[in-house]
């Protein structure tokens, strides 16, 4: 089986952890429990015929109190930029994760998703926000950690993208 | 230098995994800690110490980053950063390794943080959730205020609807605050009065209008009324470059706020002079009444006036015959000469003639000196012969050849001289009827009756009876100081319509003014009338000359004044010279009268 490292980058509480724990386990929390360190994750997809293991490396929020390592991007197949369609500066913080992963492991297949989509009438991140970002990347998708709206959509399609790479 | 330096006891007080790196493996030194294995997977994978380093995938990472380390000449120690891995280590399991070296030795630490030894979780916990909650309540301000901001331009364009919708409509608008100040002048109402707002907002409503001070205390009283007993308030502005704006002022309670009020203002101007040429006029000199018949007298006076020629007033008595006189005089050219009006009726011959053309000193007995007549007092002016019907007839000769020559000759006197007066003459009697029954003389009325004024009795114009009314009760309620009559009742008012008015005007402003002398409430009740007006019936305004009361009318007068017949008369609205000529037609004796 071949594994990928993928990293969840994106600021506090953009719903990291909750991505992958709905697609890891199927489950959601309301309660926010922030991350601290990275916390390690594994699923195991089939795509195109080829079984695989995403290594899920989510990492901790980037924000004043913590700041992303570069390292912990070194490998990584992948990336996924998380960004809260209801709070606009988490655009800025995922532009900025994405310059720092671009100097750490070079053009590397990348998933834009706009978490929080069950909340779509209070989205304040509007489509010409992230459309430089959204150009580079190989999905852009709304998802709902909540509902499990797009999850796994999302990794699947950036699965192939690093397979084809 | 090579080999193990470690001292089990010593490195017990770590409770740490600790690896030490040989060639090709990392061996697990010193004592296992204590959270080592972890709950749960002891048993069911025996993780040996040894295969964590294959199974993390986070530590072979690590480990990688940590050979470059050593390889390096950096001192000091190399830390992973706090991780978890479930999957490997089972939840709530947070670990952090470091990499150190001591000579040629190389070791890797790994410890486990669990939340009783991180302090860094709360702490950063609580820091992201009040940032969370900051920012959560800085949006909702944000939209708050975005939604307020809409509202307001919202409710600032509704506002200018209705203000450019009130100005269409010619409705300025002024609001005054809870304290009577102004608050508020609409562009219209800057225009209704023609001053600059800065003049009035913020300034009380009393001081800031520029309206009479009367109009603005009238503003004010209505203002401080409830709402059901406001009227609307006629204010009369002066122009400043242009006409007087006649202006109608609504009070109104604001209905957000019953302590504010709202003035609304509307230019009226247009529609009072509408009305006024409408309605026409209602008062001409010192003659009241508007109906169609004394707008044809205004009309005849305005015509006759200007004319110098005599003129024949006829009409009832009580009628107006000398009020029309005197506006004869007054727009005539002789208005800055006398005007005498003389009474013809109940003199004799010569008392008579005397009075008009004067006498000689001797001429009769009690001439004293000589004595100037009205004729020649008048000179230049207009002499009002009043009721002259009842004039002998040698006097009627006299008058004839002054008014044919303008030469009048005193008593006693035989020199005639030259005069220049204008001969009005009035009366309530068919002079025709006169002429045939040869007691006057024809040719004197051809002479007088040049131009003639007919006077409308007032049975005949009934609906100037409010006009006169309001006329003579403003009239004499200031003079009788009945200030505390404020009007008549309409019960009241019906009488006056009802009744024939014998006595025409002089009787209605009579009946007006004994009314008023016994009114005792705020207004003039039925009750206040005199007698004659207490029984009046619908049926008695189809009889105009029937007057079934007017004897005793006549007595009552006589008693009430212990026999004063000039009192009498104008108690009763009759002239003294038909008071005197009804006496005689009743037979009436000055001793059934006196009591």
């Amino acid at each position: 089986m071949i594994q990928k490292k993928i990293c969840m980058l994106g600021g506090f509480a953009v719903g990291k952890t909750s991505l992958v724990r709905q697609l890891v386990s199927g489950i959601f929390s309301e309660k926010y429990l922030t991350t601290v360190g990275v916390k390690i994750d594994q699923k195991s997809l089939s795509v195109r015929g080829q079984d695989l293991l995403l290594v899920l490396w989510d990492l901790y929020g980037d924000d004043d109190f913590q700041k992303v390592r570069a390292s912990y991007l070194q490998g990584a197949s992948g990336y996924i930029l998380v960004i809260d369609g209801t709070r606009k500066e988490t655009v800025d913080v995922a532009w900025k994760l994405h310059e720092l992963a671009r100097k750490a492991i070079g053009p590397v297949p990348f998933a834009i998703l706009l978490n929080k989509h069950d909340l779509v009438d209070e989205w304040v991140v509007k489509h010409p926000m992230i459309s430089d970002l959204s150009d580079q990347a190989c999905l852009v998708s709304m998802v709902s950690a909540k509902t499990g709206e797009g999850v796994e959509a999302a990794f699947f399609v950036l699965s192939e993208a690093i397979l084809k790479s | 230098m090579s080999g193990s330096v470690h001292d089990p006891a010593l490195l017990s007080v770590f409770d740490a995994l600790i690896f030490q790196k040989t060639v090709d493996r990392f061996d697990c030194v010193g004592d296992l800690p204590s959270w080592f294995p972890p709950p749960g997977l002891s048993r069911e994978t025996e993780l040996a110490p040894g295969q964590l380093l294959e199974h993390s995938f986070f530590l072979q990472h690590f480990l990688h980053e940590a050979k470059a380390w050593w390889d390096s000449t950096e001192t000091g120690q190399r830390k992973s950063g706090l991780w978890s891995e479930p999957a490997v280590f089972g939840e709530d399991v947070v670990l952090e390794a470091t990499a150190v070296r001591h000579g040629s030795l190389r070791y890797v630490i790994l410890q486990r943080f669990g939340p009783d030894i991180l302090p860094i979780q709360p702490l950063l916990q609580k820091a992201r959730e009040e940032q969370l909650s900051h920012r959560q309540a800085v949006k909702h301000h944000e939209r708050t205020r975005a939604q307020l901001g809409s509202r307001l331009a919202k409710s600032e364009q509704e506002r200018d609807d209705v203000m450019a919708v009130l100005d269409g409509l010619g409705l300025g608008t002024i609001m005054v605050d809870a304290n009577r100040e102004v608050t508020f002048v609409s562009a219209k109402a800057r225009e209704l009065l023609q001053t600059d707002p800065d003049r009035i907002i913020g300034r009380s409503l009393v001081e800031g209008l520029p309206w009479k001070t009367e109009d603005r205390d009238r503003v004010e009283e209505m203002r401080r009324l409830p709402g059901s007993q406001r009227q609307a308030v006629s204010v009369v502005m002066d122009g400043k470059n242009r006409s007087a704006t006649a202006l109608e002022v609504e009070v109104q309670n604001d209905p957000r706020d019953p302590r504010k009020t709202i003035l609304l203002l509307k230019d009226v101007t247009e529609m009072e002079e509408l009305r006024r040429q409408l309605v026409g006029p209602t008062q001409f000199h010192n003659l009241v009444g508007k109906c169609p018949a004394m707008r044809v007298v205004y009309e005849r006076i305005r015509d006759i006036a200007t004319v110098d020629v005599p003129v024949l007033i006829d009409g009832e008595t009580g009628t107006g015959k000398e009020l029309v006189a005197r506006a004869l005089h007054q727009l005539s050219p002789r208005h800055g000469h006398p005007f005498l009006p003389v009474n013809c009726a109940g003199l004799t011959d010569s008392l008579l003639g005397s009075q008009l053309f004067g006498h000689k000193r001797g001429a009769f007995t009690g001439a004293t000196s000589d004595h100037a007549g009205f004729f020649e007092s008048a000179e230049g002016g207009t002499l009002l012969l009043d009721e002259i019907g009842d004039m002998p007839l040698p006097i009627q000769t006299t008058l004839l050849r002054a008014l044919q020559e303008g030469e009048i000759i005193r008593l006693g006197e035989s020199r005639p001289r030259k005069v220049n007066v204008r001969v009005l003459a009035a009366t309530n009697q068919h002079l025709q009827e006169l002429v045939d029954k040869g007691a006057f003389r024809a040719d004197l009325l051809y002479r007088i009756r040049v131009a003639r004024l007919r006077l409308p009795p007032l049975r005949e114009r009934r609906e100037d009876i409010p006009l006169l009314c309001t006329a003579f009760f403003e009239k004499s309620r200031v003079a009788f100081g009945k200030m505390h009559v404020h009007g008549i009742a309409p019960e009241t008012m019906q009488r006056f319509l009802r009744y024939s008015w014998p006595g025409n005007v002089r009787e209605l402003q009579a009946a007006l003014e004994y009314a008023l002398i016994h009114c005792r409430s705020e207004i003039v009740l039925p009750t206040d009338l005199p007698p004659e007006l207490c029984d009046v019936s619908p049926a008695v305004q189809s009889l105009p000359f029937v007057k079934p009361n007017e004897r005793q009318r006549i007595l009552d007068a006589l008693t009430q004044t212990k026999g004063k017949r000039a009192q009498a008369a104008k108690l009763a609205g009759m002239s003294r010279s038909t008071f005197y000529r009804r006496l005689t037609e009743l037979k009436i004796a000055p001793e059934e009268s006196s009591g």
